[in-house]
């Protein structure tokens, strides 16, 4: 604990005292502008991070979000006399607001359309700036002059102190923003969206959340970045500033603090490289051998594509070859630009920080803080009284696809307290029946109703609210996390905290009883020893077991375990039986798909049957399996006989 | 505003739109295979546009220029593959987006020094003397902007639809595995998307080229349309891409006209924002069903 | 027909195969089997071309076909029906079989008329697909698209075929067509390797039988000496 404390927070701490006790040695007025600079820019990179980096979309919009939060302040300071911190709020805010705007359609989209749209607002920003010119002056640019700071006059080191302080502000709430539920969620959404929803966390909520938190630090950093240059003009902040910018984060390393302010200091340095050809020789120099031998050791080991290692080392080269043989460097500056970021993303995808934090982990192993003890399971997953009475009612439901009826009429009354099994033939219609009661597919017609109250239609995130909770056939598990945080993700009532207070550093408390919630369910699938154990390194039947912990972590009515035995070998079948029994015992309802007939057999007390889109028959399982349509249907010649062949039932019969 | 000048001004922005429809098809071209497509796109117009304006400059006839201009195009689109693309295919990040942007920014660095950042008249046989069609006057470069558009869109469909190999383009797209699998190699496959879609950016360079002139900038204008097109009508139908094409280009020349010239784009850029919170799979794209 | 010697394999940096071995001989079927995670699914891979083997050798009617690529692999006359069966989805399931005969058929023109006789045999295997030939692969049920992938892999005219799971979610009535199927391709000469879930009717249907566990081949032997061992009773046969 004190180990960690001492090596993460401590480097942080030195970072920014270093930063700050610069300008006592550094006179120099230059210094000190690329100095703030470097702030501002780590600012605004740490705002395009949360896009690029934790929804892991391309977008091209943060210098617009730069000159809009340049023109608000520059406008409020000079035409309405506003101050620094009122401008700052009203840059923020603005922004904040267009980049909600922004975020509502672009982020239906991800992909390339997600970065057309970005770029499209970029210039559309660009024109508008541009040509509104009774607002912003349009080309000829806009002059301001920096107001006070509570009376003071700031020269240029106060200026870069505040600059700073708000760096760490900024640096320190995104800390604890990525340490909440918020990280976990962003983590969530990329690794699956569908899951995300199915597990009451909105997912495009929280991207329209990020999008547009970072689009406000981008504001703030306009603001700032008026106030330093004091001079504003539209062409400043176009297509060309936009692709620096990523250049930063990318070289810096995505998805990091750390990498943010680096890839600042980065694109704070880099005009100043270009413009000092001895310096930029070194650098380049620097870069191809870097490259060559990354290259040498990639081969050598194999870990490396031969064309992500040749690659950098071409387009150093180059760098090198131009360093040399051309006199005017500013000419090239894009082309400069386009060959180092070029290197950087096919060589070194995770960047400066990510390349160092991996050797850093290695060399300093710090240990995550202990987990608390379980919760009580009684007080996690109440158990309920089992009534009997009707809990979900489908009533003439209907879902077609073009003309396919893939759901044709089907009622069906799953009582409260029961295991309800459904079977019948592939593209019966089962699936699809889920899938429109958790809220996945929109019904064409019909009726649901949970407990006599109606279902939210077509919304997985509604339904799973109202009490639904599905596993997934296909395994919708978030892969980029542990056990423990696949479950905590999932958590309903856990997180209350409201997010000013989460950003302010609050949200430790609510954290640990998460913890030992999300430990108690772990251990009712019996998986409480795999929690610190990254999903991907689970064994396929484990990681059935997680989703069903996962979907009780939402606490639900009603539990929907679509196949959970599929592709399961025979002892996982057991214990699945096992713990599926265990589930039931807490009062939960449960509707089970599955194929393996003795599972179904074993556990439900009454079975549906689908085929073609319609209910076939149901009832108990062992009168179901003796109906003659059933048995043509979906069963087959040998599989009727109660003594089937065990896990294999539905074996063929010989010959 | 007499209604034959509105009228005239919407019949020459839905032909200029009609260039926009066709580099937004190199667009689909490159989607079709692999998902991804080329953000330098715009360049590859530019710089094909250079090198077409050069081998006349060196006295070959246009009529020859032509093909060696659509061939330099589609070598710059398997040069763009090659260095910005297959690498994040094969390891199945959207790395491409960041990589075609670079190259796009290094091929426009590297025109603006090689050929200068002036603009210069594209020489064309194609009478430039206005033909009064159906009370607006359309000049024959214009006419030869719908022909050439629609000649080639309407041969590419007819390879993806009707051969074998078009029924490939479908098959890597929807599963690359699976594709590889049957025999078709994914990655020639994408390769030969790549060269198409920069032969059809290519000829929307030489077409266009003696109605804007030729310069570095020629494309960053027209590329945002362009996204704006393909977004709009969604990344899949070629039909699509057409109407919406000319629709946007009446829309900007009605836009210049009544809000002014530096405007212009701005209904374009409004309108696919637009457009996405409607559709986010576009006009013409096919709704896609969620599968868990 | 194909012999595959100490094959080595993974993803990134985790290796799955640690030196598999097995031989299928021409006209017979030969069945891989084990838990889940063991490694069959990456042995087809492997073998297939989709992922390059680290180390091993792969003997294809005697060409060494390792490290060549999937789709070179499949020109030279093995088909792999997926798992998971891979059809592709926004085209029609008869444009899924002309693909499947992409090896042989020529690229442009007059491609159906040559695939024509092969056409007939699939729709005569599985009539249901000829009822639906122009209805697009991914509206087609689980059971159909799984007659498609096989049909597919056959419409290639291989010399060997691999099925990864071709039960895999399946109702049993379908599993029992699928297998019925098998059966035929087999009395037709058909040599495949089959991985398989349902080990019982794998074994039914193989002339012999692997049994993978943790990336190697654990026991191996004729269906009959297999089902006598009490080790692959207990944890493969229930």
């Amino acid at each position: 604990m004190l180990k960690r404390l001492l090596l993460v927070r401590g480097a942080e701490i030195a970072l920014f005292a270093l930063l700050a006790a610069l300008p006592l040695w550094v006179q120099s007025s230059y210094a000190l502008g690329l100095l703030t600079l470097l702030a501002i820019y780590g600012i605004l990179l740490i705002g395009l991070d949360v896009t690029v980096g934790y929804l892991g979309q391309v977008n091209l919009a943060q210098a617009a979000f730069l000159g809009l939060g340049a023109y608000v302040a520059g406008i409020g300071a000079t035409r309405f006399g506003l101050g620094i911190p009122a401008t700052l709020l009203l840059s923020c805010g603005f922004t904040t607001l267009v980049g909600a705007l922004l975020a509502l359609p672009a982020l239906r989209l991800d992909g390339p359309q997600f970065a057309l749209a970005t770029l499209s607002f970029t210039a559309l920003c660009s024109t508008a700036l541009n040509e509104m010119e009774w607002l912003t002056n349009g080309a000829q640019g806009l002059s301001i002059t920096r107001p006070p700071l509570l009376g003071h006059l700031l020269t240029p080191r106060d200026f870069f102190w505040v600059c700073l302080a708000l760096l760490a502000l900024t640096w320190v709430m995104m800390r604890n923003l990525l340490s909440s539920q918020w990280g976990r969620a962003f983590e969530a959404l990329r690794d699956s969206p569908i899951a995300t929803d199915a597990m009451g966390v909105g997912t495009y909520r929280h991207k329209v959340a990020a999008f547009a938190f970072g689009s406000g630090l981008g504001g703030i950093a306009g603001a700032l970045y008026a106030f330093n240059f004091q001079y504003l003009q539209p062409q400043s902040y176009v297509y060309e500033l936009t692709v620096v910018l990523l250049l930063g984060v990318v070289l810096g390393g995505r998805k990091s603090l750390w990498g943010a302010v680096v890839g600042a200091a980065l694109v704070a340095l880099l005009p100043n490289l270009l413009s000092n050809p001895v310096l930029f020789r070194a650098f380049a120099v620097i870069g191809f051998a870097m490259a060559a031998i990354a290259a040498v050791r990639g081969l050598v080991r194999r870990s490396t594509r031969p064309f992500q290692a040749l690659a950098p080392v071409v387009a150093t080269g180059a760098l090198v070859l131009g360093s040399f043989l051309q006199k005017n460097t500013e000419d090239w500056r894009k082309a400069i630009f386009a060959l180092m970021l070029f290197s950087v993303v096919v060589g070194l995808p995770e960047g400066l920080m990510g390349f160092a934090a991996g050797a850093l982990a290695r060399l300093f192993r710090v240990a995550p803080p202990p987990l608390p003890p379980a919760a009580s399971l009684d007080e996690v997953l109440p158990a309920r009284a089992t009534t009997g009475e009707p809990l979900l009612e489908v009533r003439a439901l209907h879902r077609h696809f073009g003309g396919v009826k893939a759901v044709d009429g089907v009622d069906l009354t799953v009582r409260a307290g029961t295991i309800h099994g459904l079977i019948g033939p592939n593209g019966s219609g089962k699936s699809t029946l889920v899938n429109v009661v958790s809220g996945l597919y929109t019904p064409t017609s019909g009726e649901l109703l949970l407990r006599g109250l109606p279902l939210p239609r077509g919304s997985l995130l509604q339904a799973s609210r109202a009490g639904v909770a599905r596993t997934f056939q296909n395994l919708q598990l978030f892969t980029g996390m542990t056990t423990l945080e696949n479950v905590m993700v999932a958590l309903r009532g856990a997180y209350r905290l409201p997010l000013p207070l989460v950003l302010a550093g609050f949200g430790r408390p609510e954290e640990r009883r998460a913890q030992a919630e999300a430990l108690a369910l772990l251990a009712l699938v019996g998986l409480e020893a795999e929690a610190r154990t990254p999903v991907m390194d689970l064994t396929y039947g484990a990681q059935r077991f997680l989703e069903m912990a996962r979907a009780l972590a939402r606490k639900p009515e009603l539990l929907i375990l679509d196949e959970p035995a599929a592709g399961l070998a025979h002892p996982d079948v057991v214990r699945q039986v096992e713990v599926i029994r265990r589930i039931h015992a807490r009062g939960v309802t449960i509707v089970l798909i599955e194929h393996h007939m003795d599972v179904v057999t074993s556990l439900c007390d009454v079975v549906t049957v689908l085929d073609g889109g319609r209910v076939i028959a149901e009832g108990p399982p062992d009168q179901v399996k003796r109906e003659p349509r059933v048995i043509a249907a979906y069963l087959g010649a040998t599989a009727a006989e109660p003594d089937g062949p065990g896990p294999v039932a539905g074996a063929p019969a010989a010959g | 505003m007499p209604f034959s000048i509105v009228a005239q001004i919407a019949v020459s922005g839905a032909l200029m739109g009609l260039v926009y429809a066709l580099v937004a098809y190199g667009f689909q071209l490159t989607y079709a295979t692999s998902k991804s497509i080329n953000f330098g796109q715009g360049e590859l117009v530019m710089v094909s546009a250079f090198v077409s304006l050069s081998l006349i400059d060196l006295g070959l006839p246009y009529w020859a220029v032509v093909p060696l201009g659509l061939l330099f195009g589609a070598l710059l689109g398997l040069a763009v593959e090659r260095a910005a693309v297959r690498l994040a295919l094969e390891q199945k990040s959207e790395g491409w987006i960041l990589l075609t942007i670079i190259t796009g920014l290094f091929l426009f660095s590297a025109a603006e020094n090689v050929w200068g950042r002036d603009d210069r008249p594209f020489p064309t046989p194609i009478p430039s003397a206005p033909i009064h069609l159906l009370g607006v006057d359309v000049t024959g470069l214009e006419i030869s902007v719908a022909v050439g558009v629609l000649a080639v869109m309407g041969l590419v469909e007819l390879f993806k639809r009707r051969t074998l190999l078009g029924k490939a383009f479908e098959a890597v797209s929807a599963d690359r595995d699976a594709g590889e699998l049957m025999g078709i190699s994914a990655t020639r496959t994408v390769m030969l998307s790549y060269a198409l879609s920069g032969g059809v950016a290519a000829l929307a360079g030489i077409l266009v080229s003696p109605i804007t002139t030729v310069g570095p900038t020629m494309a960053s204008a027209m590329i945002l349309k362009a996204f704006s097109v393909a977004v709009v009508a969604g990344l899949e139908s070629g039909f699509g891409v057409v109407v919406v094409g000319l629709f946007l280009g009446a829309l900007e020349g009605l836009a210049s006209l009544y809000i002014g010239s530096g405007w212009r784009e701005a209904p374009g850029l409004a309108l696919l924002i637009l457009a996405l919170a409607v559709r986010p799979t576009g006009v013409f794209g096919k709704a896609v069903i969620r599968k868990v | 027909m194909l012999i595959v010697t100490n094959l080595h394999a993974g993803y990134g940096l985790s290796e799955v195969l640690e030196g598999a071995s097995l031989n299928v001989k021409a006209g017979t079927v030969v069945a891989l089997i084990g838990a889940n995670g063991a490694g069959k699914t990456t042995t087809m891979r492997a073998i297939s071309g989709l992922i390059t083997p680290t180390r091993g050798e792969v003997l294809l009617d005697g060409k060494p076909v390792q490290g060549l690529g999937a789709a070179k692999v499949a020109r030279l006359g093995l088909a792999h029906s997926p798992e998971g069966r891979k059809v592709f989805a926004p085209l029609s399931a008869e444009d899924n079989l002309l693909l499947g005969a992409f090896p042989w058929l020529p690229r442009f023109f007059g491609f159906r008329k040559k695939a024509a006789p092969d056409l007939e045999r699939v729709y005569g295997l599985f009539p249901k697909l000829a009822e639906r030939r122009l209805q697009l692969a991914g509206t087609l049920s689980g059971g159909e698209q799984q007659m498609l992938a096989i049909g597919r892999a056959l419409m290639a005219r291989p010399k060997v075929m691999l099925l990864d799971e071709p039960s895999m979610g399946l109702a049993p009535v379908i599993v029992q067509e699928v297998f019925r199927t098998i059966e035929r391709l087999k009395a037709e000469g058909m040599t495949m390797l089959l991985v398989e879930q349902f080990a019982r009717a794998a074994l039914e249907v193989a002339d012999y039988a692997y049994v993978m566990e943790r990336g190697r081949i654990a026991v191996e032997g004729t269906p009959a000496e297999l089902s006598r061992d009490e080790r692959v009773l207990a944890a493969y046969l229930g």
